[in-house]
C-alpha cells in the first residue's frame, strides 16, 4: 500500500432534501485504480463530481496531498474528468481540444505544446488525427480523445464517469483492458465510475461498492467478490442463491445453520462486528457458479429435486427445488451426475463460495424475500 | 408521383402565398422597368432609367445611412440581448417563462405607439428632461430628439425581441457539459464564456443579427418620428417616391435593390450558419 493521495472525509451532499451523500470517508491511494461501483442513482456520480469540484458538498472535507481543496472552483483542482458523454468541444478540431488545457492555463506553448500532444495522441494510439472534429470520430475515439485532454495536464487523480457506457460491448471489453493498461503505464490515480461489476473486477485495483449514498464496502475485488460484507454487497457482485437460515451453532469462523429440512455447517463471515449467536436469523449466500449437483449422498449437502436444466453452451443452469423454493445451480464442467428433471440430487459448494451475513441492515436493492435466489 | 402525393397537403398554401407574395413582387419587378408620365401616371413603356438614377451620389449616400443603421441597430440588440437572452436560459422554468413573456409583451403593442412612447420620453418636454431639470442637474433641457442615435434607439428597441429569442434558443440548447468540461480543464468562467459558449451560441448570433438587420434596413416610420427625417433612410426613399414623391416606378426599383441587398446578407448568413452547423434554416 502506497501513501495516500486523496482523503474525504465525512462528506454529506444534498439536493433539496434528498440526502445524496450519507458521512462519506475513504483514502484514495497513489497509483491506484479505484472504482465507484453501483447501480444507477446510488450517489457514485455525485462523490466523483465533488472531488471534481463540479458539485459543492454540504459537510466534511476533502484533502488532496494533505491540503483542502474544498471549496475551490474545478478550475483550481489538479484533477482532470473523463466526461460521460466525452464532451469534446464541437468547434474545436482534435489538436486544439487536447490544447485546451495548456492553452487556458498558459502552462505550455509552442513547441513544447505541440511535442506533448504527439505524444499524447501516441499514447491513447491516436496519431495523425489532430486535424479531424469531434463529429467525424466514432465513439472510441471520443473516448481516447478526451482521454488525451485529460492527461495532458498532468492531474494528481484522473476522474472517468462511466466513459465506456455508451460503446459497444466488444469495444468496451477492448477499451477496459486498453484503460487498465494506460493506468499501469502512466502512473496516475484513476478513480472510475461504473454500474458494470464485470468492468469493476476486470479493471480495478480496489472497489468502493455504494448504495443509497452510502459506501457499503470498500476493498479488493477478490474480497469484493469473495467477502461481501452485507447482503446489499452479496446480491449486487456475482449471481448468488440467497436464503434466511437460522443458526443452530455459532462457532469461531463457523456455524452450524438451518436451512428448511437441512442443516449445514457454513464459514462466518465478519464475526467481528456480526457475531454468529445461536438462534439468530441470518442470512446465507451462495455463488451460484460455486455449487455442484450431485446424484449420491454427500457430507454437508443441501437435499433437492431438479426442476429443469437448461443448457447454454458454456455453461450448464440447473434448477433445484429445495423445501419448495427454487435454488440455481451454475455448472460450467460437465457433471458427472447426468441427473434429470425430478431426480432427487444433493448440492454441495466450495467452502469460499458461502457466506453468512447478518440479517440487520441488510438492504436488498430488488427488494430481498425470503427464498429469492438472486 | 409518391412526392407529389405526399406534398399535396401544401398546395393550397403555396398557392395562397403565391398569389398573396409573388403577385405583388412580380407586379413591383415589372414596375421598376416602366416609366411615368409628369403627373405620375405609369406610362408602359421599358426603360431602364430607374435603375441607372439608383446610383445617383445622393443615394449612395443614402444606401450607407441605412446600411450603417442596420448594423449598428444589429450590433447594440447583439450587446443588450445577449446577456439577456444567457440570464433568462439560466432562470428556472417559471421566471423564464415570465422573462420570455415580458420580452414579448411589446408584439402585442402597436409598434407605433412604442415610438411615440420614446418621444414622450426623450422629448425637450419628456420625462427624462423634466427630471433632470426638475432635480436641478441640468439648467436647459437636453436635445436628444431628431438625431440619427434617436432612430437607432427606436429601431434597436424595435427589433431586440428578434435578437434575444434567436441567442436564447442558441444558449438554450447549448450542452452545459461543454461549460463543465471547460472548468475542468483549468479555464475560469470568463475564458469558458469566450473560448466555448460564444463560439457554440454562434449560429444564434448569425440568426439574430439577421434577423434584426433585415427589418431595419427598410423601417422608415420611426426615422420620420425619431429622427425628424433629418437622415433619410432607404425606407424614408421608398416612402417618399411612392407618395409624395409620385415616382412608383423609381420606388418600385429601390424596392427591388433592397430585396437583392437582403438577399445577400441571407446568403452570408446562410454560409455561415453551415459552417457552424445549425441555425435558423435548419
Amino acid at each position: 500500500m502506497g501513501k495516500s493521495l486523496l482523503s474525504l472525509t465525512g462528506i454529506n451532499k444534498y439536493y433539496d432534501k434528498n440526502h445524496i451523500l450519507k458521512d462519506v470517508s475513504f483514502e484514495v491511494i497513489d497509483g491506484e485504480f479505484l472504482t465507484f461501483l453501483g447501480p444507477s442513482g446510488c450517489g457514485k456520480t455525485t462523490l466523483l463530481r465533488c472531488i471534481a469540484g463540479l458539485e459543492e458538498i454540504d459537510s466534511g472535507d476533502i484533502l488532496l496531498k494533505g491540503q483542502s481543496i474544498k471549496g475551490l472552483s474545478p478550475n483550481k483542482r489538479n484533477v482532470n474528468t473523463v466526461f460521460q458523454n466525452y464532451s469534446l468541444f464541437p468547434h474545436l478540431n482534435v489538436y486544439d481540444n487536447i490544447a485546451y488545457g495548456p492553452r487556458v492555463k498558459k502552462s505550455m506553448a509552442g513547441d513544447e505544446l505541440k511535442t506533448k500532444i504527439t505524444d499524447m495522441l501516441e499514447l491513447v494510439q491516436m496519431s495523425g488525427y489532430e486535424e479531424r472534429m469531434p463529429n467525424q470520430l466514432s465513439g472510441g475515439e471520443k473516448q481516447r480523445i478526451a482521454i488525451a485532454r485529460a492527461l495532458i495536464n498532468e492531474p494528481d487523480i484522473l476522474l472517468l464517469d462511466e466513459p465506456l457506457g455508451a460503446l459497444d460491448l466488444k469495444l468496451r471489453k477492448h477499451m477496459q483492458r486498453e484503460l487498465a493498461h494506460l493506468q499501469e503505464k502512466t502512473g496516475t490515480t484513476f478513480i472510475y465510475v461504473t454500474h458494470d461489476q464485470d468492468e469493476a473486477l476486470n479493471m480495478s485495483h480496489r472497489i468502493a461498492v455504494i448504495e443509497k449514498g452510502r459506501i457499503q464496502q470498500l476493498g479488493s475485488p477478490r474480497e469484493i467478490y469473495n467477502n461481501p460484507r452485507n447482503l446489499f454487497v452479496a446480491s449486487f457482485i456475482g449471481d448468488r442463491n440467497i436464503r434466511k437460515v437460522k443458526i443452530l451453532e455459532g462457532g469461531e469462523g463457523f456455524a452450524k445453520v438451518e436451512l428448511g429440512s437441512n442443516i449445514i455447517d457454513i464459514r462466518c463471515v465478519h464475526e467481528a462486528q456480526h457475531p454468529c449467536k445461536s438462534g439468530d436469523t441470518a442470512i446465507l449466500a451462495i455463488h451460484t457458479d460455486k455449487m455442484q449437483v450431485s446424484c449420491h449422498e454427500m457430507p454437508n449437502s443441501i437435499k433437492g429435486i431438479v426442476t429443469s436444466i437448461h443448457f447454454a453452451g458454456s455453461q450448464t443452469r440447473i434448477d433445484v427445488d429445495v423445501d419448495g423454493e427454487d435454488m440455481i445451480v451454475i455448472e460450467y464442467l460437465k457433471n458427472e451426475c447426468e441427473c434429470k428433471v425430478g431426480d432427487p440430487v444433493y448440492l454441495v459448494w466450495e467452502e469460499t463460495g458461502a457466506v453468512l451475513l447478518p440479517l440487520e441492515d441488510s438492504e436488498d436493492p430488488r427488494g430481498f424475500e425470503e427464498g429469492d435466489a438472486v | 408521383m409518391k412526392t407529389l402525393r405526399r406534398n399535396m397537403l401544401a398546395i393550397p398554401i403555396i398557392v395562397w402565398i403565391g398569389l398573396l407574395v409573388g403577385t405583388p413582387l412580380i407586379f413591383v419587378f415589372v414596375l421598376s422597368f416602366l416609366s411615368r408620365d409628369n403627373l405620375g401616371n405609369i406610362v408602359v413603356a421599358f426603360t431602364l432609367d430607374n435603375y441607372k438614377r439608383i446610383f445617383d451620389p445622393i443615394y449612395i449616400r443614402v444606401f450607407f445611412n441605412s446600411f450603417l443603421l442596420a448594423t449598428l441597430t444589429g450590433l447594440v440588440t447583439l450587446l443588450i440581448g445577449y446577456p439577456v437572452a444567457y440570464i433568462t436560459s439560466g432562470l428556472n422554468p417559471k421566471r423564464r417563462a415570465v422573462s420570455i413573456a415580458l420580452i414579448m409583451l411589446p408584439f402585442w403593442l402597436s409598434s407605433l405607439l412604442r415610438t411615440y412612447g420614446w418621444i414622450i420620453l426623450l422629448g425637450n418636454t419628456g420625462i427624462i428632461n423634466n427630471i433632470l431639470v426638475g432635480l436641478n442637474i441640468i439648467e436647459k433641457p437636453l436635445n436628444m430628439m431628431y438625431k440619427f442615435g434617436t432612430t437607432l434607439v427606436g429601431t434597436a428597441y424595435m427589433l431586440i425581441p428578434f435578437m434575444i429569442i434567436a441567442i436564447f434558443n442558441s444558449v438554450d440548447k447549448l450542452d452545459r457539459s461543454y461549460l463543465e468540461a471547460s472548468y475542468d480543464l483549468g479555464a475560469g468562467r470568463l475564458k469558458t464564456f469566450f473560448n466555448i459558449t460564444i463560439p457554440l451560441t454562434l449560429p444564434g448570433i448569425f440568426g439574430g443579427f439577421t434577423l434584426v438587420f433585415i427589418p431595419a434596413l427598410g423601417l422608415f416610420f420611426i426615422s420620420d418620428l425619431l429622427g425628424g427625417g433629418k437622415t433619410i433612410f432607404l425606407g424614408n426613399l421608398i416612402n417618399t417616391q411612392v407618395t409624395k414623391g409620385r415616382n412608383r416606378p423609381l420606388g418600385a426599383a429601390f424596392s427591388i435593390l433592397m430585396i437583392v441587398l437582403v438577399l445577400v446578407v441571407l446568403f452570408i448568413y446562410s454560409r455561415a450558419a453551415k459552417r457552424e452547423e445549425g441555425g435558423l434554416f435548419q
